[in-house]
């Protein structure tokens, strides 16, 4: 094993100021997953928009859940597929420094503000890309460890608050347009068994400061209608998100923090709205607030002021530039945060 | 609805629907007049998106204002028409949309309205005119022998114009049509405020009614995903019932637009006669311009009258609290109870069905359906209509309820009726009495002149009369030695014979009169003979009357249809009893099911088949209105094939229904026309035509009849009878037309074509330059001669297809369809676009439901006005 090298975190005051050149994200392609899983390289599965009638019970149909077995590693085959297939009808090769899941790129972009986290990256290069993917058995790993916790009496399963998640997506999309889907449909959404082996997929290119990158991520739904043509104008999708009621300063607090995720996720597929399906402590759906993507970090300011939006963004930058200097040959390179650690370590785990 | 009574009982129920629209004016410094700058924010604290103009709602009042002279000319007509049009634009300054919704050719469930409106002012019309020739001779007399120079007496009593032509297929039409597209262009190349606006014109030859094409284009625009479904709508109309379209649509940010029919000045107001100022036509003498210095046509400020908002968010929050009922086991769904008030209020007044026998909006008849509608809710399970279909089982449920309270209601009316006549009784004697007591004291003031609503309103028969000593009578009372004609003396001839002993024709007696002016040494008492009983005409003719002339103006989407009457209803009750005919079915007495279905229907009275039968038809009629309301025209053929509505108690085995339409196609406007028009308003119908309409082997002359009869039903008010025309037969009236249709000339085929939508901008609008490079530029991309595009929706905040329309360059100079038809000042290179447009169609049911990404507006309501509208609604409806 290489020695490892490592990049710091602290002080993040380093970080301060007006953020680093972003290249808006722009969609290239993007991919389905169909309810048997099946990929398909259109947009079959983009779902729509439609509020849910509130109060509902987020707890309901745990039981007929059609959950979708994560534990096999699939490494970013989706994302690179479909990258192949964009690459092949256009005649050209795309241009990134870094391809990657959305979900790394927001662990990265969080860094600064989340110390207690840990995890752990595999990234390799290939003709002039760093591809950057999840190290699987982490995952599996800390999942474990989160699962067997002991948590206080009464407080709901990590499984049955991931439903919850899915479970309003269920409740507030739709699989067509308004006009075309029917009032049946509409209504019966609490009933509709909730099953998330359907996925939809945008890819987008975007870059941070020197660095250009394409990512892949789930988006939930659009909130009118994507648009035929590629426009200069952004696509509205939408994420939903679930949050616990807020009643407290603590709960307010515990909010904002959460927000850097919500905030991460969306600024970098460019998904510019964010529902919120606030919920009581045992899943009940009582509110839904709508936020401006990029309007949070605003808010976070004026709130607790947690954590800083610009911080976040040339902290990647910077840690990207660097990474991009120190992966340069073939092999397998680890990337790790280590809990309350106060830098990232990178060495290589692998020649090719 | 045409009751104005609708608007009434809205207003009463929920005073805050109403508030006052702030109008800013042109202001004057140093004797300079400074125009309202429309491009600042609206004054009303709220910025609109789209403005919807029911047009006819504006063309009827241009075209016979009620407070200055009829314009003389049609152009000037089109003018006033621009002018008023441009006030309520900048009432308004809509900044995304103005469409302009002309009626055309209605679906067939409307014509038998239009057709019995139409046919019975031409009868009113007629009898006004014979009137009127027998008055302007009367007068040419009297001018003669006071000495007077001859004026032009055709300046003075006015020819009535015929509101008739304001039917699609009409050269007016054409004229309207033209000089509207000429107004638009002009405001798009003039007004700065019009940038970025994008003008719609539905004109009379597209089909629908003006408010239901602008209904369908709200449904098509919501269809859309990139609908703003925050946009903010003003219609504007007439119709009292358009807050309930309001309603239908499921915008919330929706205001109506109207003048304010309660303020109603009389003073303001102009004679139909003489178009003057200062008295109704009752009063009318025929001066000339003898008034002008009081009431001056070209007054410096002419007095606009104010106008109101009726707000749909108000009248949501309303209903949310009234409709909603607690501890069901489904959720409650603001949104279907809105459409079962608005389904509802069908059962009381609408245009395509008489109302039911019970339900009158005088007596709270849709409070009495919410009663039974909230005690049946547990039972129902569920709404009574969804997306514009009724379910019929819970129909049936409305209807028994209502069923059950018939004959109580019936009786409760019939106590009511007599408790009011009595009074009336008790309150004419009081009055005579004292009236008799004054006589006796001093010389009273019997009239003033102009006199308003007083004279001849309140008097009775007996008491005033012939003994009168004429030296009682003040000094501006007519004198015998200037004996003036008013119109009174004309107008109510029958009237006046009645009081007359000597029984000579008023004419002939008026003659009399003028003919003493020769010979003044004739006593005095003869003369007052008959201006004394022209004061002494019954109250309820001329109540009558007066109605009528109102309602005169009360044509299908005209001004009057929401009205109100000038006069208190109760006045006209004072009831000669010759006016109105026994009511021989007397729904308070027992057996009035029988005697309503022999004497109205002319069937047995134990046929209980027919019976059902009319009540299927008006279920079908309920079913056909309130998708009309809710999806647009389900048949463009489908009509209520009665005079008269059956009995809650009629409809049975609704559940067993199964209601289809067959869509049909709309008439073309001559059919139409031919299918609305009395034979006297065919010089508004192609002169090939007229024969099918008047000559007597003509095989529909029978669709023409030139006498029919008039069923008061019960109804006090003549203006409220119900005509009893015979139903136009499609396929004859078609076939008889079809013989005739090869004479038309080029011309007249034209106005008979179904035309399009045209969409206008500025050359300021981002869709200026898509549609100019799309149908005008030299590489025109349609390359494959299709000459139409789909409208971007994100850029250009509408939703459909625009087609190259072929009769428009750009850059001409802009030119009204007549030479007086001109706006200034002039435009020589117009840097407008002119398109046609095809708003969306889609295949889907518009489902009754708030888009997403709605923002409600702030709630206006508080505890009080809700806990004053559940008190009411405890105290009525049962
Ligand atoms: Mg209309």
């Amino acid at each position: 094993m290489a020695s490892a090298q490592s990049f710091d975190i602290e002080p993040i005051a380093r970080f301060n100021g007006a953020s680093a050149g972003i290249r808006r994200p722009k969609e290239i392609t993007c991919f389905s997953f169909d309810d048997q899983h099946k990929y398909r390289w259109d947009d079959s599965s983009l779902r729509y928009y439609h509020p849910p009638t509130i109060p509902a019970d987020l707890n309901r149909g745990f039981d007929t859940f059609r959950a979708l077995d994560d534990t096999r590693d699939d490494h970013l085959d989706g994302l690179v597929d479909t990258i192949a297939l964009h690459e092949k009808e256009k005649g050209a090769k795309v241009d990134a420094d870094i391809i990657t899941w959305r979900g790394m790129m927001t662990k990265i972009m969080a860094t600064p503000f989340s110390k207690l986290e840990s995890w752990e990256m595999n990234a390799t290069c290939f003709q002039g890309s760093i591809f950057i993917e999840e190290n699987h058995a982490t995952k599996l790993f800390s999942k474990q460890q989160q699962n067997q916790q002991k948590m206080p009496a009464g407080t709901p399963s990590q499984d049955i608050m991931s439903f919850w998640g899915y479970k309003f997506e269920t409740l507030s999309l739709i699989p067509d347009t308004w006009d075309p889907t029917s009032r049946e449909y509409i209504e019966s959404r609490e009933t509709e068994i909730v099953d998330n082996h359907a996925q939809y997929c945008s890819i987008v290119r975007t870059g941070f400061g020197k660095i250009k990158m394409i990512i892949g991520g789930e988006v939930d739904a659009v909130w009118d209608v994507k648009p035929t043509h590629p426009s200069s104008t952004p696509i509205n999708y939408i994420e939903l998100k679930t949050a616990a009621k807020i009643h407290t300063d603590r709960d307010q607090a515990k909010f904002e923090r959460k927000l850097l995720k919500f905030w991460a996720q969306s600024f970098l597929l460019g998904v510019p709205k964010i529902i919120v399906g606030f919920r009581t402590k045992d899943g009940i759906l009582t509110d839904l607030e709508e936020m401006e993507t990029q309007a949070i970090p605003e808010m976070v300011k004026r709130g607790k002021g947690f954590w800083d939006g610009n911080i976040c963004i040339n902290f990647a930058a910077g840690f990207l530039e660097w990474l991009k200097t120190i992966i340069t040959e073939q092999g397998v390179w680890r990337i790790r945060k280590v809990e309350k650690s106060s830098r990232l370590e990178i060495f290589k785990i692998e020649e090719t | 609805m045409g009751v104005p009574a609708l608007f009434r009982w809205l207003h009463k129920k929920y005073p805050k629907i109403i508030t006052p629209v702030i109008e800013e004016q042109p202001y004057e410094v140093d004797g300079q007049q400074y125009p309202v700058d429309t491009t600042r924010s609206n004054p009303n604290g709220e910025d609109f998106d789209n403005l919807y103009l029911d047009f006819n709602g504006i063309v009827h009042p241009c075209s016979h204002p009620e407070n200055k002279p009829p314009p003389a000319t049609e152009s000037e007509m089109m003018m006033e028409i621009f002018k008023y049009t441009e006030r309520v634009v900048n009432m308004v300054r809509p900044r995304k949309l103005l469409l302009i919704a002309i009626d055309g050719v209605a679906p067939r469930a409307k014509m038998n309205q239009q057709r019995a409106r139409r046919f019975r002012s031409a009868r009113d019309a007629k009898e006004a005119d014979e009137k009127k020739a027998e008055f302007q001779t009367l007068l040419r007399s009297q001018q003669h022998s006071r000495g007077d120079p001859e004026t032009a007496l055709e300046d003075v009593v006015k020819k009535t114009w015929d509101s008739n032509v304001i039917t699609p297929g009409t050269p007016f039409m054409v004229i309207l049509a033209i000089s509207i597209r000429y107004w638009v262009q002009w405001k798009l190349n003039t007004d700065p405020a019009w940038e970025k606006l994008k003008i719609l014109i539905s004109d009379a030859t597209v089909p629908g009614e003006g408010e239901h094409k602008i209904m369908q284009f709200i449904r098509s625009q919501r269809a859309d995903p990139e609908y703003d479904p925050n946009t903010k709508h003003v219609m504007y109309g007439l119709d009292a019932d358009l807050i309930m379209l309001g309603i239908a649509t499921h915008e919330p940010h929706f205001r109506i637009l109207r003048e304010d029919v309660e303020i109603r000045d009389a003073k303001a107001k102009t004679c139909n006669l003489c178009g003057q100022k200062g008295h109704y036509a009752d009063n009318c003498r025929g001066n000339t311009k003898d008034k002008a210095g009081d009431y001056d046509e070209k007054e410096k400020t002419p007095d606009l009258k104010p106008f109101i908002w009726l707000n749909v968010p108000t009248l949501r929050e309303y209903l949310g609290a009234e409709m909603f009922v607690p501890g069901q086991p489904f959720r409650f769904d603001l949104e279907r109870a809105l459409d079962d008030w608005v389904f509802m209020c069908f059962f009381v007044g609408n245009d395509f069905l008489p109302h039911l026998p019970s339900l009158d909006i005088h007596e709270d008849g849709i409070d009495t359906l919410i009663a039974i509608w909230r005690d049946n809710i547990p039972i129902m399970g569920g709404y009574l209509t969804c997306d514009g279909k009724v379910d019929l089982s819970r129909a049936q449920l409305i209807l028994q309820g209502l069923a059950k309270q018939e004959d109580a209601i019936f009786r409760r009316r019939r106590q009511t009726e007599e408790r009011r006549e009595q009074n009336q009784r008790r309150r004419d004697q009081e009055k005579d009495a004292r009236e008799q007591r004054e006589q006796g004291r001093d010389a009273k003031r019997r009239r003033s002149s102009p006199d308003y609503g007083q004279g001849g309103f309140n008097g009775s028969i007996k008491g005033r009369s012939d003994d009168r000593a004429p030296t009682n009578a003040p000094m501006n009372l007519i004198s015998p030695q200037s004996i003036e004609v008013d119109y009174n003396m004309v107008v109510n001839r029958g009237a006046v014979d009645r009081a007359n002993t000597a029984n000579k024709s008023a004419a002939a007696a008026l003659k009399a009169q003028l003919m003493q002016k020769n010979k003044p040494a004739e006593t005095p008492e003869k003369p007052t003979n008959e201006p004394g009983a022209v004061e002494q005409t019954p109250p309820s003719a001329l109540g009558k009357r007066k109605a009528e002339l109102l309602e005169e103006e009360d044509d299908s989407s005209t001004p009057g249809r929401t009205t109100p009457i000038s006069q208190p209803e109760t006045k006209t009750n004072g009831a000669n009893p010759d006016d109105v005919p026994p009511d021989t079915v007397r729904l308070w007495e027992t057996g009035y099911a029988e005697r309503y279905y022999e004497q109205k229907f002319h069937v047995a009275p134990d046929d209980y088949e027919f019976r059902r039968k009319v009540a299927q038809s008006y279920v079908e009629g309920l079913a056909w209105v309130l998708l009309y309301y809710f999806q647009g025209c389900a048949s463009w053929t489908w009509y209520y094939p009665y005079h008269y509505a059956p009995f809650a108690a009629d409809f049975t085995d609704l559940d067993k229904m199964d209601i289809k339409f067959a869509k049909g196609k709309p008439f073309k406007p001559y059919e139409q026309l031919m299918g609305v028009l009395p034979a006297a308003s065919n010089h508004a119908i192609p002169p090939v035509f007229h024969s099918l309409m008047t000559d007597p082997d003509s095989e529909i002359v029978d669709f023409y009849p030139e006498d029919f009869d008039l069923d008061a039903n019960g109804k006090k008010q003549s203006w409220k009878a119900i005509v009893l025309l015979p139903f136009i037969d499609e396929k004859r009236l078609l076939s008889a037309m079809n013989t005739k249709y090869p004479l038309l000339t080029a011309e007249e085929h034209a106005r008979n074509e179904m035309g399009k939508d045209a969409l206008f901008v500025s050359d300021r609008h981002p869709l200026y330059d898509l549609l100019a490079t799309e149908f005008y530029s030299k590489r025109q991309k349609n390359a494959n001669g299709e000459n139409m595009v789909k409208l971007p929706v994100r850029t250009g905040g509408l939703a459909g297809v625009a087609e190259k329309n072929p009769s428009y360059l750009p850059h001409m100079s802009l030119q009204g369809p007549e030479d007086d038809i001109k706006l200034e000042p002039e435009v020589d290179d117009d840097r407008s676009m002119s398109v046609l447009y095809m708003m969306p169609t889609s295949k889907h049911v518009h489902k009754s439901m708030l888009l997403r990404g709605v923002k409600e507006p702030a709630k206006v309501l508080d505890h009080t006005d809700i806990a004053i509208l559940k008190s009411k609604a405890r105290n009525s409806g049962r």
